[in-house]
């Protein structure tokens, strides 16, 4: 296994809107057109209706903090640089949840804490993952 | 859906060989050696046996090759007889589809008795930092989950903190788990951990992703385990103690951990009403809960779940000796994958062959005096599904 195995994605046709909008700090999601729901994560046609018409909109980039873990010990190969580290659930406003990193102080995570989206670049730029940190409740 | 009748079909024996660290045992060495057992347990002719079901093993690609062809009918010399050789894997809920084939299977008339075998060797046939990284990469989403670090222990800990947050179980109630489990690895000859354990040590031990200690993690192992079923009729045949299944029913919830909608209960409640009025039962009826753990919040959410403790008194429940040997609810008596050890598909496969033993009167040291059911569980991928079986000594 390589040491970057693991840490970049491996996009497919119908997610590459979602990483081009990353490489530009936006968080994009897929909304079914039919439905009128977005959906998460990005697949060639919605889960719930079947339907294939796809719109890309941009998402507030905040939720909440379903839940977290910080990483002590015995990660994958390629992040035992990282360590500690935290992963964590978001749900995001717009009602769905993802996997990704909270950054920051890791004093502030606690369950349901809110968050807001940051960017952060790998690979030297070629992807940008979406993470979180903890923010102000509004 | 109709389903088959309650106590249609049974399991006339079980086999399994220690489990643990054996280098120079070969896992086709334990899945024979636990077919053979299961086979004269049963008492059953070999030639009554024309189907064999064997679930995936991870550590070898080649192994796993040879299970899928036909090896383990050569090796048993079933050639004369068998009609079918396949494999049935659903990863830790192996046991359950396992069991749910070959039931419908031989109720259907369409096999006579049904030889289901696991064996795998997790702990000497892989490094461990590669255990770790096969762990990070099954079931686990390459594009959506892997760029962020997540693997197993990760999974375990995102779902403990969101348990503990929710329902205010402490980190000893937590730890508890794991002692539970090692009192009856105590006692347990098969068991790969068997020294005594207490919720100090657990909570001394080494932080893998917070909140979870390194003490309540399963330990990759080597091992086989392996059953024999067939119909009720011809079981009640062959041996004076076959297990009938009374009820079972099942849930598949999610791919990645990431998608589901409640962490800290899964699918265990409906799933656990459905299996319990399919045998006629009510929760406080079974004798033993054969719970599937990997990680002990698992075994909280399903005694919560399916109604044996109310919402958050799982953990004083265990702390207090509910489910240690002589406790009012003896919990995986094998000891779970935290103590018995985790062999990939094969630690539901022992939990289920564990409940089967108790009910047959054969579980040794550990035996529950008078145990006439026990409800059994099992879960694969991230916890992708919930199983519930209702076994039992005769048919209510």
């Amino acid at each position: 296994m390589s040491a970057r195995a693991g840490v970049v994605p491996e996009p497919t046709p119908w997610s590459e809107p979602f990483w081009h909008g990353a490489r530009d700090s936006q968080l994009l999601l897929p909304w079914c057109v039919e439905c009128g729901r977005p959906f998460f994560y990005p697949r060639p046609f919605c889960p719930r209706c079947l339907g294939k018409n796809i719109d890309w909109r941009l998402a507030t980039g905040r939720g909440s903090i379903y839940s977290y873990t910080v990483v002590r010990s015995n990660p994958p190969t390629a992040f035992r640089s990282a360590v500690p580290f935290v992963i964590a659930i978001v749900r995001l406003d717009e009602g769905v949840q993802l996997l990704t990193n909270v950054v920051g102080d890791l004093d502030a995570l606690r369950c349901d804490a809110p968050v807001e989206v940051v960017f952060e670049p790998v690979n030297v730029g070629e992807f940008a993952l979406p993470k979180f940190r903890v923010c102000d409740s509004r | 859906m109709r389903r088959l009748e309650s106590g249609a079909f049974a399991i006339v024996g079980t086999g399994e060989v220690p489990t643990g660290r054996f280098e120079r045992r070969p896992a086709l060495e334990s899945a024979l050696e636990s077919s053979r057992q299961a086979i004269m347990d049963a008492g059953i002719d070999k030639s009554e046996i024309d189907t064999v079901l064997t679930a995936g093993a991870i550590f070898s690609r080649k192994y796993n090759a040879d299970m899928v062809f036909s090896r383990l009918v050569e090796e048993l010399g079933l050639q004369e007889t068998a009609h079918l050789n396949a494999q049935v894997f659903a990863g830790g809920a192996s046991s359950s589809a396992m069991l749910n084939v070959a039931g419908a299977l031989v109720s259907t008339g369409m096999s006579r008795a049904v030889l289901c075998v696991h064996s795998d060797k997790l702990a000497t046939g892989v490094d461990p930092q590669e255990g770790i990284d096969i762990f990070a990469t099954l079931g686990i989403q390459e594009e959506w989950e892997m760029p962020f670090g997540l693997h197993f222990s990760a999974v375990a800990g995102l779902v403990t903190q969101r348990y503990m947050y929710e329902t205010g179980t402490t980190a000893r109630q937590m730890a508890s788990v794991c002692v539970s489990n090692r009192k009856w690895a105590e006692l347990n000859p098969n068991a790969m951990f068997r020294k005594p354990l207490s919720i100090e040590e657990v909570l001394a031990s080494r932080m893998l992703s917070e909140p979870l200690h390194a003490k309540e993690s399963n330990v990759l192992a080597d091992g086989g385990s392996a059953f024999i079923v067939t119909t009720s009729e011809r079981a009640r045949e062959l041996t004076s103690t076959p297990v009938f299944v009374l009820g079972h029913s099942s849930r598949v919830t999610h791919y990645s951990i990431s998608q589901e909608s409640d962490i800290t209960r899964f699918s265990y409640a409906q799933v656990g009403r459905a299996a319990l009025s399919e045998a006629r039962l009510e929760i406080e009826d079974m004798d033993i809960a054969e719970i599937y753990d990997s990680y002990p919040v698992f075994q909280l959410i399903a005694l919560e779940e399916l109604g044996f403790c109310d919402r958050g008194t799982a953990g004083a429940f265990v702390e207090a000796g509910g489910t240690w040997p002589g406790g009012r609810l003896p919990m995986t008596t094998n000891g779970g994958m935290l103590s018995q050890g985790h062999t990939g598909a094969g630690g539901g496969v022992a939990i289920l062959v564990e409940a089967v033993r108790q009910l047959m009167g054969k579980a040794g040291d550990r035996q529950v005096t008078g145990a006439k059911f026990a409800l059994d569980t099992s879960t694969g991928g991230t916890y992708m599904d919930v199983h519930v079986t209702i076994l039992g000594s005769d048919v209510p």
